[in-house]
C-alpha cells in the first residue's frame, strides 16, 4: 500500500472520470478547477510520482490558500503540479512558491481578491533552478520553456482550485493579465555583473530562492540607441514614471529586469546597483502636474496628505518609495530590451531558501526524493 | 467585521453589487456566515458626494434594519 492511499480514501479526494483526456479536462471545466487550457489529468498514480520528491508531510498544510483559505497540503498541491505540466523534480519548488507567497507582507489575500491586474511574479535564483531547467536566457519571459511554465502554471492553479480565486467571486480583477497563466522566471546569474538577487538579500550563493512579487505583466524598455549608463538609465526612468501605476501611490517594490545587454552597458559605466537604485529613485519621477485634477485632489492632496497636501505642482512623484524598495535582476538574453514590472502596490517581495524538512540548506533536488 | 461580530458587536459591510458574491463567501469563510451586507450600487470608488449620498441612504435602512434584527433575536 503506498502514502497516498489512506489519503485517497479521504471525503471527496477521488472523483471517476473516463479514461478520456477530453473527458478529464471537460469535467475538471465543468468543476472550475482550471484555468482554461488543457492539462495533464490528475490521476493517483501520477500524483504519487509528483509526492516521490517531497519531504513533508503529505496532508499537512504548507500554508492556507486565501479568499478561500483552503489547505495547500502537498496532495492537493501535487494535483495541480501534475495538472500544470511539472516534472516531478520541480515540485519542491512549487512548494517553496507557495510558502513564500504566505508570507505576510506580501498580502496574498488583498493580492488575490483585488481589481488590480496582478500574480505573482517567481525569481529563482541559485544552484537547483539551473539544476531543474529554469530558464533565465533568450525569451524567458515568454513561452516555450517548460519548467517555467509549469511551476508558474501550478502555482496558480492553486491559488484558483486550492484558495478559490476565481474570476467574478474571489478574484476580482477588472480585466486580469496573460501573466496569470504564468510567470515564473531564473536570474541569469552567469551574464548578471553583479550579485545575483539572492546573494544581495543575504543568502549564500549555494543557497537557492524564489522571490515572490506581486507583478502586473512586464512593460518592454526599448534602447537600441544609448551607449553610456545614464543613457540606459533615462530611458528605464521613462518607462518606470506612468501615471496609471499603483506604485505611485503605495510603497511598493517593482521589478527592473535588466536585459544582460543592457546590464553590461550600466556596470560599465561603473554603477553598482546601489548606484542605479539610487539614479532611478532620483529620476524616475513624474510632477504632480501630469496627474488629472481629480487624483491630485483626491488621492495626493487628501489620501497622501502628509506628502502631498500642500506640494506645489512641480513637486516629483516617485515611483519607489526609497532607492532600496527597487528590485533589480539581470534576465533574458541577447538584444537591447529590459523589462520593468510594476507592482500592486500594497505588498512587499517575499524570498525563502529552498530547505529540506529537518530545516537544513538543500544543495540539490536529489536531497528531496523519497528512497 | 468578522472579529467585531464575535465579540458581540453588531457589525455590518457595506459592499458593491458586483462584489456581493465574494462578500457572501467572505463571511463564511470567516465564521459569520449571517454578518450583514448593506447592498448598494457599484461602483463607490470615484464618486462625487451626492452620488455617495445616495448610497448611503440606501445602505442605512439596511442597517437600521440589521441592527433590529439582531436585537430581536437578542430579545
Amino acid at each position: 500500500m503506498s502514502a497516498l492511499t489512506p489519503l485517497l480514501k479521504a471525503p471527496g479526494a477521488l472523483i471517476e472520470c473516463d479514461d478520456d483526456p477530453e473527458a478529464v479536462f471537460e469535467l475538471l471545466c465543468a468543476k472550475g478547477w482550471s484555468d482554461g487550457l488543457p492539462v495533464i489529468p490528475p490521476t493517483p498514480e501520477r500524483v504519487e510520482r509528483m509526492l516521490a520528491w517531497c519531504d513533508r508531510d503529505l496532508d499537512k498544510a504548507v500554508m492556507r490558500i486565501p479568499p478561500r483559505f483552503g489547505a495547500a497540503t502537498p496532495i492537493r498541491v501535487a494535483a495541480n503540479a501534475v495538472m500544470a505540466g511539472c516534472k516531478p523534480e520541480v515540485f519542491p519548488l512549487v512548494l517553496l512558491a507557495l510558502e513564500a507567497l504566505a508570507e505576510e507582507q506580501y498580502n496574498l489575500y488583498g493580492t488575490q481578491a483585488t481589481t488590480h491586474p496582478c500574480t505573482p511574479l517567481l525569481i529563482f535564483n541559485g544552484p537547483v533552478a539551473k539544476e531543474v531547467g529554469l530558464h533565465s536566457g533568450q525569451n524567458v519571459m515568454g513561452n516555450y520553456f517548460r519548467a517555467n511554465a509549469a511551476i508558474g502554471r501550478a502555482v496558480r492553479l492553486a491559488l484558483v482550485n486550492i484558495g478559490a480565486a476565481i474570476p467574478g467571486t474571489g478574484d476580482m480583477a477588472t480585466a486580469g493579465t496573460p501573466a496569470k497563466f504564468t510567470f515564473c522566471v531564473a536570474e541569469n546569474e552567469a551574464r548578471s555583473p553583479w550579485d545575483p538577487l539572492h546573494v544581495e538579500l543575504g543568502f549564500s550563493r549555494e543557497a537557492s530562492t524564489v522571490t515572490v512579487v506581486c507583478a502586473e505583466g512586464p512593460h518592454n524598455i526599448n534602447d537600441h540607441e544609448s551607449l553610456t549608463a545614464e543613457g540606459i538609465l533615462t530611458m528605464v526612468a521613462g518607462t518606470m514614471a506612468i501615471t496609471g501605476s499603483n506604485n505611485a501611490y503605495y510603497a511598493g517594490q517593482p521589478v527592473l529586469a535588466f536585459g544582460p545587454e543592457h546590464a553590461a552597458t550600466v556596470a560599465g559605466g561603473g554603477m553598482r546597483k546601489a548606484d542605479v537604485k539610487q539614479w532611478l529613485f532620483e529620476h524616475a519621477t513624474l510632477p504632480l502636474a501630469r496627474f488629472s485634477k481629480e487624483t491630485i485632489e483626491r488621492r495626493f492632496r487628501r489620501k497622501l496628505a502628509e506628502q502631498y497636501a500642500n506640494a506645489p505642482l512641480d513637486a516629483p512623484v516617485r515611483m519607489v518609495s526609497k532607492p532600496e524598495d527597487l528590485i533589480v535582476i539581470v534576465t533574458g538574453g541577447a538584444g537591447k530590451h529590459s523589462q520593468y514590472v510594476p507592482t500592486f502596490g500594497n505588498t512587499r517581495a517575499a524570498t525563502r531558501a529552498l530547505k529540506r524538512a529537518d530545516g537544513t540548506l538543500a544543495k540539490s533536488i536529489h536531497e528531496f526524493k523519497r528512497s | 467585521m468578522a472579529q467585531l461580530t464575535k465579540r458581540g458587536v453588531i457589525a455590518a459591510v457595506v459592499c458593491s453589487d458586483t462584489f456581493m458574491k465574494l462578500g457572501s463567501a467572505q463571511a463564511k469563510v470567516f465564521g459569520v456566515a449571517d454578518l450583514p451586507l448593506l447592498k448598494i450600487q457599484h461602483p463607490l470608488g470615484g464618486l462625487k458626494m451626492d452620488k455617495v449620498r445616495e448610497r448611503a441612504e440606501v445602505a442605512l435602512p439596511q442597517l437600521i434594519q440589521a441592527i433590529k434584527a439582531v436585537k430581536e433575536k437578542q430579545a
